[in-house]
């Protein structure tokens, strides 16, 4: 389908990214890229855009201006299944699991891109389909086991402590088989000892050849896992580079401090 | 010309009461989100309390429907405080489905009461039109038309200019902040409800002389102010106002020129054509989406 | 439930006919089964997409008007010198055309309306059936209006000139009814198992989860729409073959709400909810018949909605499942799903849908 891409090579490219609500600008024509196997970061104040930034990728609004490019193709416009379709997945800022359904069934709904069959033959159920099936509960349990939920696996999602249920979240969007993950704010409300395995999970989904982009405002964990931060201030880029850069930049430093932010978490991370 | 004339002046003369349909509707809809489906069965209510003042028990037709309307506002009051108080916070899926068995029963229960037979309202007004040149329309109308009016500034008095409209503005624009003001929210929800009501319940006082009385009669007067509300967007009083006019205009020319056993399809169409194009309604804004 | 529960269910209901030698009993039954094949229509856009149509009964109408129309044949005059005749067609045809017309209007209807949702959606499509019956009462050319469509043939089967049934009489009618029940079953049961069917789940559950993993919100609405549409349109192809006359009345909002009635006091979103609620409902007012007038039973409907809102949200079906686990342990459940028994109605909808799979 696609063709291979590099590490290291521009998988997703913002290019002159511009929101507008109403008379108010979310984002001012910001530019960034993210590169194929890198954990890139998107972090700044409250209210600088990174959500905004986060939902104009992935389809959930449409851009005044500019253009998103996802390998070959431009998904600006777009809506966010066509993009997942494409391998961008992301999950959300607020826990957002499938609180009804069991943590099981959580994953097989995430799984919905894996599965090709058709009305006439579910209804018919031929064995095409029962295979499909069983395919699909091997993978969901794979899942589970990755992240650790298979002991959980018949509880409602919505039953799960917060910490697991935003386990449950990256669950579901592996589930979806992401080649671009897009997390916002995943350890947000998590203790540090769930922060340090999410930050090791992190790892492994890296390993698995995903790349990743991050929003987040723990910085020991941004500092501690980027290979490249991009800072948002007030709807604009006002730095890029690697986390050490970052952390050396005095712009960086007075934005934080000029929006009350806690100075120390930038300098010490 | 005289024709079309004539059909602007009958809308004219209907779009004052479906405007207060539609106002009561929309209110509702627009503080307290909720989809009203008993909106009218009030209507329904209104028409009859008319007939059992003036005709069972000969009360004077102007006090008839005064105490039609009053009544009218007592019942919205209770409908809220036994069915929509309990449920607070619950999704408007849940309301609805209140909504709909309140209908259910209170439609049922008027059947019960007068019967499916139709009844008439007897109203003291002379049964020659008024005729200005080629144009003719019954005193009834007019008066039907001046009393809708009277109401319609009252109510747009009423919110823009008291106290109590005031905290009804405020909660419709932030439940939230409304309530931190010191907003009593649960009265003001009882007081919108009743109101809401209280205005269906005057517009069926109104028709009922016109027209006659079924315990059915609220099925279409509920349908068209959906319609009506549609079409102004919901949650705004202006858009109510003037979706019932327009409303009144449409079924009108339609039954006019096109064929009168289409003319209550007119609204539906309307509804599913707005909703189409344009979902957020002719004058609404587009953050009044409910 | 397990198989032999399921084979002894399905051989009792094949039984009734054998031993309820009352006719109307067995009509009773006709009628509730046409309505639960309604109501099992509805819950798959009521109780698993969890959207509330409030126009279903417009797909039950067209569906019925269609299939009658079909088997008596019509003509329209286009212009005066051209008549479009169409000659009457078997009975089996006229069904399998109101299904897809019944599914065509399905399309249509979720193609145009679930662009909006909440209160819009459920005004537009009440406008739409309303449109349909109004249609229905005015375009006397085709629908004979008013006057009704009379004469309606019931259908038969079989090989021509070798052996052939026609449906005229209680007990093949009842027969019809119980296999098509069964078949919706299937059909929805099926349907909902599946990555469709979990998609449509996923949307009630949350939307913009949803799609965030690749689902297409509009596709699986409209999938949901089309197939309970057209499964709503055999209901009322039955309806019209049985009770063999059919007017615009079949739109009545009132049927809407019955549907709706049967679906939440059953438990919307469950396999055996419109089941029991259509039973229910279906036979109850018969059985109060003789007690209590229409409108009395009417209000107590209405009250009897408002009750199960305020205090069994979910539904008897839900309900009773969560009896049952609690009094018997979760061995009534799946035994595949390890669930504790979890707090609220998350946990029981969860242990009732793992009773329907293993049915």
């Amino acid at each position: 389908m696609t063709r291979e891409i590099a590490a290291g090579e521009t998988v997703l490219a913002v290019e002159n990214l511009g929101v507008r609500f109403g008379g108010l600008v979310a984002l001012a024509g910001i530019s960034f890229e993210v590169r194929a196997g890198e954990v890139a970061s998107l972090i700044g104040p409250n209210g600088a855009g990174k959500t905004t930034a986060f939902n104009a990728i992935t389809g959930f609004l449409t851009p005044s201006e500019g253009a998103i490019r996802y390998r070959d193709s431009r998904i600006e416009g777009l809506r966010p299944n066509e993009i997942a379709d494409l391998g961008v997945v992301r999950t959300f800022q607020k826990t957002s699991v499938f609180a009804a359904s069991s943590v099981f069934d959580n994953l097989l709904i995430g799984l919905h891109r894996r599965g090709g069959a058709r009305l006439w033959e579910i209804l018919l159920a031929l064995p095409r389909v029962r295979a499909e099936e069983a395919r699909l509960r091997a993978e969901a349990e794979e899942i589970l086991d990755f992240v650790g939920l298979s002991a959980r696996a018949g509880e409602p999602g919505g039953a799960l402590p917060y910490g697991e249920q935003r386990l449950l979240e990256v669950a579901v969007a592996l589930a979806a088989r992401p080649s671009l993950l897009l997390l916002d704010e995943p350890v947000s409300g998590m203790n540090p000892v769930e922060t340090a395995s999410f930050m090791a999970m992190l790892g492994k989904i890296r390993a698995r050849g995903i790349t990743i982009l991050l929003v987040e405002h723990d910085m020991r964990m941004v500092m501690g896992v980027s290979d490249r931060v991009v800072v948002l201030n007030q709807g604009a880029i006002i730095a890029e580079g690697t986390p050490e850069e970052i952390q050396a930049n005095p712009e960086v430093i007075r934005a934080y401090l000029g929006h009350g932010a806690d100075r120390r978490a930038v300098g010490r991370a | 010309m005289d024709r079309f004339l004539q059909h602007l002046l009958n809308a004219l003369m209907l779009g004052g009461t479906y405007a207060l349909l539609g106002i009561g509707l929309t209110m509702i809809f627009g503080i307290m989100r909720v989809v009203n489906f008993t909106h009218g069965e009030l209507y329904t209510f209104g028409a009859y309390m008319v007939f059992f003042f003036a005709m069972t028990l000969s009360t004077n037709f102007f006090l008839a429907l005064v105490f039609a309307m009053v009544l009218g506002v007592a019942l919205g009051a209770a409908i809220e405080f036994v069915l929509l108080r309990p449920l607070r916070g619950a999704s408007i899926d849940t309301t609805m489905l209140i909504m709909i068995g309140a209908w259910i029963a209170l439609q049922n229960s008027e059947q019960l009461v007068w019967t499916g037979v139709a009844k008439s309202v007897i109203h003291p007004f002379p049964a020659e039109p008024v005729v200005l040149g080629p144009l003719s329309v019954s005193w009834i109308r007019i008066f039907v038309f001046c009393v809708a009016i009277l109401l319609i500034v009252g109510a747009h008095l009423l919110i823009h200019r008291t106290r109590l409209g005031k905290a009804m503005r405020s909660t419709f624009q932030d439940r939230e902040t409304a309530a931190l003001m010191g907003v009593n929210i649960n009265a003001i929800q009882t007081a919108t409800f009743a109101l809401g009501s209280g205005l269906a319940a005057a517009a069926g006082a109104l028709l009922g002389p016109v027209f006659v009385l079924v315990p059915s009669m609220g099925d279409m007067a509920a349908l068209k102010s959906f319609a009506i509300v549609i079409l102004g967007g919901l949650g705004s009083f202006k858009g109510a106002t003037l979706g019932g006019f327009m409303l009144a205009l449409v079924e009108e020319m339609g039954a006019g020129y096109i064929s009168s056993g289409y003319r209550d399809a007119m609204g539906f169409l309307i509804i599913i054509v707005v909703l189409i194009f344009r979902p957020t309604g002719l004058f609404a804004r587009a953050e009044r989406i409910g | 439930m397990n198989r032999w529960a399921t084979w002894l269910w399905l051989a009792f209901l094949f039984s009734i006919p054998v031993w309820m030698t009352n006719q109307y009993y067995l009509y009773i039954l006709i009628n509730a089964g046409i309505f639960i094949i309604a109501a099992m229509s509805l819950n798959l856009l009521l109780g698993y997409t969890g959207q509330l149509s409030l126009g279903h009964v417009a797909f039950f109408g067209i569906g019925a008007y269609a299939s009658a129309l079909v088997s008596l044949g019509f003509d329209l005059e286009i212009t005066d010198s051209y008549t479009f005749v169409f000659a009457p067609r078997p009975v089996w045809v006229g069904l399998l055309a109101g299904i897809l017309v019944a599914g065509f209007f399905g399309w249509l209807v979720g193609r145009i309306s679930f662009k909006i949702r909440g209160a819009y959606f459920v005004i537009v499509t009440i406008s739409f059936a309303e449109v349909v019956r109004l249609v229905a009462l005015n375009w006397i050319d085709l629908t004979e209006g008013p006057m009704a469509l009379n004469n309606i043939p019931p259908l038969t089967l079989g090989i021509p000139g070798l052996w052939e049934l026609t449906f005229w009489r209680k007990v093949p009618n009842y027969y019809l009814v119980l296999v098509t029940c069964i078949l919706s079953y299937v059909v929805i049961a099926r349907l909902v198992r599946s990555r469709l069917g979990r998609a449509m789940i996923a949307l009630r559950e949350n939307e913009p989860l949803a799609a965030s993993v690749g689902i297409d919100v509009t596709r699986s609405l409209v999938l949901a729409a089309v197939v309970s549409a057209a499964m709503a349109g055999a209901a009322g192809g039955l309806y019209t073959h049985t009770i063999r006359i059919i007017d615009p009345d079949v739109f009545l909002f009132i049927y809407t709400v019955t549907m709706v009635i049967m679906v939440i006091t059953g438990g919307k979103g469950t396999l055996a909810g419109p089941i029991v609620g259509g039973l229910i409902f279906g036979i109850l007012p018969e059985v109060l018949r003789e007690v209590a007038s229409p409108e009395v039973q009417w209000v107590m409907y209405g009250l009897i909605m408002i009750a199960i809102v305020f205090f069994l949200p979910d539904g008897i079906v839900p309900a009773l499942a969560s009896w049952w686990r609690d009094r018997f342990g979760a061995g009534g459940g799946g035994a595949e799903s390890q669930s504790e028994p979890g707090p609220g109605p998350e946990a029981s909808g969860t242990v009732t849908d793992t009773m329907g799979e293993r049915a």
